[in-house]
């Protein structure tokens, strides 16, 4: 039998089976891969000759549960606006989505496809990173369980095997003392790609600072976030995380000189260096010098 | 694997011409002549190709055809044969939302997305149910303020 | 919204004719019309930006493709496409200027196949490369050696009204400045589209396009065919914006000169991303100021250097420059005037004509500039332009006169009233004396920076000078048809302004029958008479009075048996005079006036800029139709929004940057608020029903106000467009 060129499995276990056996190009949305890979009017995308997998409509892709633990777990191939109109999406999240693109391409692209493409600009995988997302990954030898962080590795990379389909992804939901801080500077206003993606969660409860998540997105070459500094956060109380910030002088405290040590933007066709790190700058400085000081000074509202 | 692809298209079950990888903008305009369907980047930007599958508005030329298997594909050539379709038909003349008209059929088909789900969207639900559809002459504002007049129509949401 | 006026009949909003069908999805633009045995053609381009061809190994061509070059251009033909000079070639014979410069035309039936070779053949050119000039620097310094003549200029003009030297020498103090503006992109929603095809032996096009006279014309030159042989239809045209009103003869030639191979239809439709990288953009301008003052403190003398950047070839910069330098004053009456303007040439695709053809970079730096003359002297903005606005009688830079009454002091009253502009102003000055908040980064704090800014503007209808009355010589004709109906025949086009209702409603209101009784349906170019392109806010000002004029000789003879036709020829208005040789004179018929507030604020953590209004006051002369009007304005409005703070295109080494849509940004519907709008009636003598041009002018005056809004929030001197949030944030960070 010829390679067929467009697979259409019935069931994931198939989706597998052909991924191996044909090395298909899993596509969900196809926002990314047709835009890529674009084609003149009345010719086909040139998809270098790989068999297109279609995973948009498989069942075990595309549901969304609770798993009782209180993680959300969404399958890789739900579209944007099914997560949108889920109750239980965790806010920033949903403020990622909402700034995502426009409804057209909210009603196509995936979460699954944002993961793929592993740009450094995806909006929604930035959101992911806030959140410590876990994503579920199955294969021919089985199934594994991986941090956001660790399945991509640079611009375009991960390390989803040549067997392997992004399932699901899984994010705490929100519960009492939760908060988010996203900001997206963009082209424009919408349908924009993110000059800046800034997002940052966590916990306050009592007066101490859990869970924190911080990840700026377009200002490296994979989004940027430390676990190290979040974990020296973690558990703060108001006097702690002062102290903590006064371990240097800079400007916006120890935190913000640490993650403005971290970026390395660069200038492109969509904006320059210097505005990405300066703007990285005032909302590094925007989160650690106002919103979580507020908030684990209980003023908040 | 079966060879046949079928759809549903404007009301009518068909069955997809050609390669499952072709754009659906190139199937929908050369195959069906459904040429409401215009376009205008070919990069999922501008909404000129906009349709509705399973009743969601989606850009038709960055997606492949065999992706609406088993799905529902309607285009402004049933649209505006409904009621709600006469009414944005009407608020767009109306209001002096049309000029050159090029970005008017996409921008009529995701009103209609929106309506489905949102009979009453006030000046921001309008705004940003047509933020993927770009106009280069009007500026918007009658585009909005001419859905914003509509009358809610009972209909088939589905 | 606003009405100070009562309307006359002729504004009241009637339906366009075109919107129905347009908003069914109904109307056929070039790519819906089916033309059977219909082949495809591409453009095989340069893919560097300044060279010389040294090989060219074209791989053989499958049976049934053709390439098509300069080698075909036929005996009597001319390898050019005829505008204003003759220099821009249909096909590159050797020589590269710009990145994207056709070098052939692939012709056949697939178009898999015909992308596939086009990528073949250009692979396959060999090229000596050259370094580029691709700034206005660049040009006058001819880097890289000349690309046009011996210095780069393609014209160098000086207006010299009074006796600037003497005013200057003996000036008290002097100020300076300099302003720049970069590319714009048209970004009409329908590319470039054409098929060329041979009906009854002719060579016939039909194509989206502003100006089918101008293709006509260009497609007879290349092939050395007398006009009347070639035909040009103009298919619904989905925007143009001056981007369809000479690049349609760029692309319409190639395929002539491939009709002489093989008969066709050949369809040529760009690709977005092609659209994007090789049409015409705006003119990017340098200006240069420099005031004198005299003892009091008043302006005795003004100099300015206007220099626009023209591309690699000249198009018609020159008059797109003339019109840059007439609006150097802006609405402002100086004594002693000095303006001289260059475009020179440089390796960039070739600029040309945008909505407002030159007056928006004119009237950015004019604007610009009073403000920081009023900062240095030390007076109010407002009460500085008040001081030196043009009135009637007043005498323009040109020395020509300004005929009607200018209504600006009441716009402008109207205009800081709506948006309380007064008030605002002052708040936003003290908020930023407080909070010390300016300049700092969002260390101070989150919280946005307000500002409110002003612009007042004018905008000559029709073409500069005497270019109506010797080079366009309009002419229309009306046909009394059969069956009663009045045919209106005019080579000015729909392309989203609204003309196919406007010309039938000033025919009506004359003829006295419903608007929706006048045919106008033929765009046909052997059919009509050439009343010019459509363009340079002509159509109605100059087009629509001279229908208006025929229908007056038609005016009672609709029942008259048979069909005739009555015509009628432009002529200009005896009270005009001009001198092309010393630009002095009317440089126009008559302005549109325009009074434009923006009110914005500033996020001090990412320098986004948040519109928070838009007022506006024009005065047209009259408006034909109410809606329609508005329209321009509202469009007029966000299309300049974009210019000024959105819409960025650079080409550092020469190709540009930005040639996707996702990143040459255009605004959308959540970019912007609505805008308001008045409109002030002071009906024109030789305008229809007393109109004057609005298509322009509703673009002319949003970039100073923005600017000028901006400028008070961040506390920091605006001196170009766009003012995108890397340059605010460059500004602040400027000690
Ligand atoms: C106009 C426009 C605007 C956009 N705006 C934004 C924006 O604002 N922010 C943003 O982040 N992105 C944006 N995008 C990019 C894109 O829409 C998103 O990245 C989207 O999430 C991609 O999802 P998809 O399902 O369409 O991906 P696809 O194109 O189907 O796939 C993308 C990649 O992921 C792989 N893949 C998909 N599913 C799986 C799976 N289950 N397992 C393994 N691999 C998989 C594919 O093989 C491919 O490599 C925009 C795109 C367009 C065209
Ligand atoms: S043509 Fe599809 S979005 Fe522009
Ligand atoms: S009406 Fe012309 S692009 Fe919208």
């Amino acid at each position: 039998m010829s390679t067929p060129a467009w697979i259409r499995p019935a069931t994931l276990k198939e989706a597998l089976t052909m991924r191996r056996d044909y090395n298909a190009r899993p596509l969900a949305g196809a926002t990314d891969i047709y835009v890529r890979h674009r084609a003149a009017t009345g010719t086909l995308p040139p998809l270098e000759d790989r068999p297109v997998l279609y995973v948009g409509h498989l069942p075990e892709l595309t549901s969304i549960s609770e798993d009782g633990k209180g993680w959300l777990r969404i399958g890789a191939a739900t579209v944007y606006t099914d997560i949108l109109e889920h109750p239980d999406t965790p806010l920033l999240l949903r403020r990622a989505i909402e700034e995502l693109a426009a409804p057209a391409l909210r009603n196509a692209g995936t979460l699954g496809g944002n993961i793929g493409n592993a740009s450094p600009a995806a909006d929604a995988v930035c959101a992911l990173y806030a959140l410590h997302a876990e994503v579920d990954l199955a294969g021919h030898a089985g199934e594994r369980r991986v941090p956001i962080a660790q399945l991509i590795t640079g611009p375009g990379k991960t390390t989803v095997g040549a067997d392997e389909l992004i399932t699901a992804v899984s994010v705490p939901m929100d519960r009492p003392g939760s908060f988010h801080y996203y900001r997206k500077a963009g082209t424009r206003r919408a349908n924009a790609l993110s000059k800046i993606a800034f997002c940052a969660g966590g916990t306050v409860l009592e007066g101490r600072l859990t869970g924190l998540g911080v990840a700026v997105g377009a200002v490296g070459p994979t989004i940027v976030h430390s676990r190290d500094l979040e974990v020296r956060a973690e558990g703060s109380d108001l006097a702690r995380y002062r102290k903590l910030q006064q371990e240097e002088s800079a400007p916006g405290g120890f935190l913000t000189a640490r993650y403005m040590a971290l970026i390395s933007p660069i200038s492109d066709q969509r904006s320059t260096d210097a505005y990405r790190r300066r703007v990285t700058e005032n909302l590094l400085r925007d989160l650690f010098e106002r919103t979580i000081p507020t908030l684990l000074s209980g003023k908040a509202g | 694997m079966k060879n046949e692809i079928r759809f549903s298209l404007n009301g009518k079950e068909e069955t997809l011409p050609g390669d499952p990888r072709r754009r659906l903008i190139d199937v929908l305009r050369e195959d069906f002549g459904l040429t409401s369907i215009k376009e205008g980047c070919g990069e999922g930007e501008c909404g000129a190709c906009s349709i509705l599958v399973d009743g969601r508005v989606i850009d038709s030329c960055i997606l492949p055809a065999g992706a609406v298997e088993d799905r529902t594909v309607e285009t402004l050539e049933s649209i505006r044969e409904t009621e709600r379709g006469e009414k944005i038909v009407q608020a767009l003349t109306r209001g002096g939302g049309v000029q050159c008209g090029f970005c008017i059929p996409g921008m009529a088909v995701s009103i209609e997305s929106l309506l489905r789900t949102n009979p009453r969207p006030d000046e921001h639900a309008i705004r940003e149910g047509i933020s993927g559809n770009l106009c280069r002459c009007t500026g918007y504002q009658q585009i909005v303020e001419g859905v914003a007049a509509i009358e809610h129509v009972e209909g088939d949401n589905s | 919204m606003s009405h100070p006026v009562e309307q006359h009949p002729v504004t009241k909003t009637v339906e366009r004719v075109d919107a129905r069908e347009k908003a069914r999805g109904e109307t056929r633009y070039l790519a819906d019309i089916p033309f059977p045995g219909r082949l495809f053609a591409r453009v095989v381009r340069a893919r560097i930006v300044r060279g010389e061809v040294v090989a060219r190994n074209t791989p053989s061509l499958p049976e049934g493709y053709i390439l098509v070059t300069a080698d075909d251009i036929p005996a009597g033909g001319k390898n050019c496409v005829r505008m204003i000079e003759d220099d821009w070639p249909v096909f590159s014979e050797g020589t590269v200027r710009y990145y994207g410069e056709p070098l052939a035309l692939l012709v056949g039936p697939d178009r898999a196949t015909l992308a596939h070779l086009t990528e073949q053949c250009e692979r396959a050119v060999e090229f000596r490369q050259q370094e580029a000039a691709l700034t206005i620097e660049d040009a006058l310094l001819c880097r890289g050696g000349a690309i046009h003549g011996t210095d780069n200029v393609y014209c160098d003009y000086q207006v010299v009204k009074g006796d600037p030297d003497g005013a200057m020498a003996g000036a008290a103090r002097t100020i300076e400045g300099e302003y720049r503006t970069g590319f714009q992109e048209h970004v009409y929603i329908e590319p470039q589209s054409l098929v060329g095809t041979r009906e009854e032996g002719r060579v016939t096009i039909y194509i989206s396009t502003q100006c089918p006279f101008y293709v006509r014309k260009a497609v007879a030159t290349a092939l050395g065919l007398p006009q009347e042989e070639v035909v040009i239809i103009q298919t619904p045209t989905g925007g143009g914006f001056g981007g369809k009103e000479h690049y349609p003869d760029v692309l319409a030639t190639t395929v002539a000169v491939a009709l002489t191979r093989i008969d066709g239809p050949i369809e040529l439709i760009l690709d977005r991303m092609e659209d994007l990288e090789v049409t015409s953009k705006r003119h990017p301008s340098r200006v240069r100021y420099k005031a004198g003052l005299d003892e009091a403190g008043r302006i005795s003398a003004f100099d300015v250097d206007i220099a626009f950047d023209g591309g690699a070839y000249e198009s018609s910069s020159r008059v797109v420059l003339q019109r840059g330098m007439f609006s150097s004053n802006s609405v402002y009456e100086f004594p002693h005037v000095r303006v001289r303007g260059r475009a020179v040439a440089t390796n960039s695709a070739p600029s040309d004509a945008f909505r407002g053809f030159g007056a928006p970079q004119g009237l950015f730096a004019a604007e610009m500039f009073l403000s920081r003359l009023a900062r240095e002297i030390g007076v109010d903005d407002l009460d500085l332009r008040k001081d030196y606005l043009l009135q009637q009688g007043s005498t323009t830079m040109t020395g020509g006169r300004i005929h009607e009454e200018v209504k600006l002091p009441e716009m402008l009253e109207h205009v800081l009233r709506v948006s309380d502009y007064r008030r605002k102003r002052e708040a936003y000055a003290a908020a930023a004396r407080d909070n010390g908040a300016n300049g700092t980064d969002g260390a101070a704090s989150a919280k946005p920076l307000g500002g409110i800014g002003l612009a007042l503007f004018k905008h000559g209808s029709a073409f500069t000078g005497s270019g109506e009355q010797e080079i366009i010589k309009a002419r229309v004709r009306i046909r009394k048809r059969a069956d009663g109906r009045p045919e209106l025949l005019v080579s000015n086009v729909e392309i989203g302004q609204g003309v196919l209702t406007t010309f039938c409603k000033i025919v009506a209101q004359v003829l006295e029958i419903p608007y929706t009784d006048v045919v106008y349906d033929d765009h046909n170019t052997s059919h009509v008479p050439d009343s010019g392109p459509t363009c340079a806010s002509r159509s109605v000002a100059v087009v629509g009075y001279l229908l208006q004029e025929a229908a007056k000789k038609l005016k009672g003879r609709l029942h008259e048996p048979g069909e005739f036709e009555v015509e009628q020829v432009y002529k200009h208005p005896e009270h005009l005079r001009w001198d092309a040789g010393t630009l002095s004179g009317d440089a126009y018929p008559s302005y549109s006036w325009g009074v434009n507030c923006i009110e914005v604020a500033v996020d001090p953590l990412t320098w986004e800029v948040d519109v928070r209004g838009v007022w506006t006051a024009y005065e047209l002369g009259r408006a034909i139709d109410e809606e329609i009007v508005r329209g321009q304005i509202i469009g007029g409005a966000i299309q300049a929004l974009g210019y000024a703070g959105l819409e960025k295109m650079e080409n550092p080494e020469g190709r540009f940057l930005q040639r996707t849509m996702a990143d040459y940004c255009i605004p959308t519907s959540l970019d912007y608020p609505g805008v308001d709008y008045a409109l002030f009636d002071n009906p024109y003598p030789w305008g229809p029903f007393g109109a004057k041009g609005g298509g322009e002018v509703v673009f002319d005056g949003i970039g100073p106000a923005y600017a000028a809004a901006v400028q008070q929030a961040i506390g920091r001197e605006v001196t170009r467009l766009p003012v995108t949030p890397e340059y605010i944030s460059e500004l602040v960070h400027e000690k």
